[in-house]
């Protein structure tokens, strides 16, 4: 079960028309390191011709350039980060992240984890882990170049992440996945459907550990860039149903889950879900969770 | 702590630093904050702002380092837009792409080397005295930012 042809199967039988995509580059401002700092004039400067991401209040998609934008002293010195325009929504869901314990358990290479710095002005704690300790030390880079003064890093697994004994109000989950194929131009030939089955049963795991890790009253947002239900939608399903946990409302860029997933109903809450099917993006799934209330 | 206040000083620099919001490890110095300080664990991999590290008894300071020490008084040397460039790419600063000097024109002296917006984009050392032909290199480049992306390679 596996092959081009299988998946786009999968994908209309979930009511989208498969069609090729060509991802545009995006950056996102660090906006405590560029306040005031009149970026967007300096990169126009350079040739870097810049358009806002509608859905994003700090996202902007390069339309052209004369230039990397990965190699510019603006780049270089934290004034922007360059990611993905959906990848840039996970951390803009959280309600008031300044002065809270955060939780990032899959962290490196650390772009959600400088832009959560950002939104909290490098106020409160960020703590930051990942399984791969090759992938720490380009985290580490991206903290340094963008002068993140708030972050604890442990080479440790989001399985795990409860031996550090503390309780987090905000954790992001933005879980290993399967990916998908606007990301990754040879994504048909080397997916299948057991890597899929694999990820999303990593995926409980994860998330069953973060939920011992989360204060009665806190916030997880989940975020994956696959589109197979299993490691999105059927995964909360799950979630609302084993870990006492409800799906927040959120008012996102995308559509709204699925409740149908190749005929079987899941939960009505999941449509709170989002769904991003790949076209100027790629794809993506992001939904906020909170313990329920009675059952904290 | 010694090693930060050391490099400091050669630029003509003074650092206040807090000593029970320092932390060491694997040769690596980071500084905390408060909250930080009341959650840290022994294992951690890297911790609130970087400071640099010691290797081979030789300190090499981190980009945060060469910022804080860049927000006050010090060796800095301003660079046109172009010079700026070079010096990321790894160059070194010919006199005639220094703008402004701040601190000791000296040969031997270590300078910061700051853009046109004031940021910090390295150091190097005043290889001749500031005052020199618009031909010569003044300072040679000992790091530059561009480092993050030849870290990467």
């Amino acid at each position: 079960m596996s092959g081009k042809e299988f998946f786009v199967n999968r994908y209309e039988q979930l009511g989208w028309k498969f069609k090729d995509v060509e991802l545009r580059q995006a950056i996102r401002i660090n906006v405590t390191n560029a306040e005031g700092k009149n970026l967007e004039e300096r990169l126009r400067s350079l040739g870097v011709q810049l358009e806002r991401v509608p859905f994003l209040e700090t996202g902007y998609w390069v339309s052209s350039s004369k230039v990397s934008v990965g190699a510019t002293a603006e780049y270089l010195l934290g004034l922007y980060s360059i990611q993905e325009a959906a990848a840039q929504i996970p951390a803009t869901l959280f309600t008031a992240l300044q002065n809270k314990t955060v939780l990032d358990a899959c962290a490196a290479p650390g772009g959600k984890t400088v832009q959560l710095a950002d939104l909290m002005s490098n106020t409160g704690v960020i703590v930051a882990l990942d399984i791969k300790k090759r992938r720490l030390a380009a985290l580490s880079n991206h903290l340094e170049r963008c002068h993140v003064g708030n972050a604890l890093v442990y080479h440790l697994d989001a399985r795990q992440a409860s031996r550090l004994n503390l309780k987090f109000s905000r954790i992001l989950l933005d879980v290993p996945c399967s990916g998908n194929f606007a990301a990754d131009t040879e994504w048909f030939e080397r997916r299948t459907l057991k890597d899929v089955e694999r990820n999303a049963r990593l995926q409980r795991e994860i998330l069953t550990e973060a939920v011992a890790c989360l204060s009665d009253d806190g916030e997880i947002v989940y975020s994956t860039c696959s589109l197979e239900p299993e490691e999105n939608e059927v995964n909360m399903d799950w979630a609302i149903k084993h870990l006492n946990l409800q799906i927040e409302e959120i008012d996102c860029h995308g559509q709204k889950g699925l409740t149908d997933v190749f005929g079987s109903q899941l939960d009505v809450s999941v449509e709170h879900c989002t769904r991003i099917w790949p076209a100027e993006t790629q794809g993506f799934f992001v939904c906020k969770l909170k313990k329920r209330a009675g059952k904290r | 702590m010694k090693p930060i206040l050391d490099f400091a000083f050669q630029f003509g620099a003074k650092i206040a630093l807090n000593a029970e919001l320092m932390v060491k490890k694997g040769g690596r110095y980071f500084l905390l904050n408060e909250n930080l300080k009341r959650l840290i664990r022994r294992d951690f991999y890297y911790a609130g702002t970087y400071l640099g590290k010691v290797k081979n008894g030789k300190f090499f300071p981190s980009f945060n380092l060469l910022a804080m020490l860049a927000k006050g008084e010090a060796n800095k040397i301003v660079v046109d837009r172009k010079a700026a460039w070079l010096f990321i790419c790894g160059r070194d600063v010919f006199r005639r792409g220094v703008v402004a000097v701040y601190g000791s024109r000296r040969k031997g002296a270590y300078t910061l080397v700051l853009n046109e917006f004031g940021e910090c984009l390295g150091f190097g050392k005043i290889t001749h005295g500031l005052d020199a032909e618009e031909t010569q290199v003044v300072v040679k480049n000992i790091s530059d930012v561009g480092d993050f992306l030849r870290r990467e390679v």
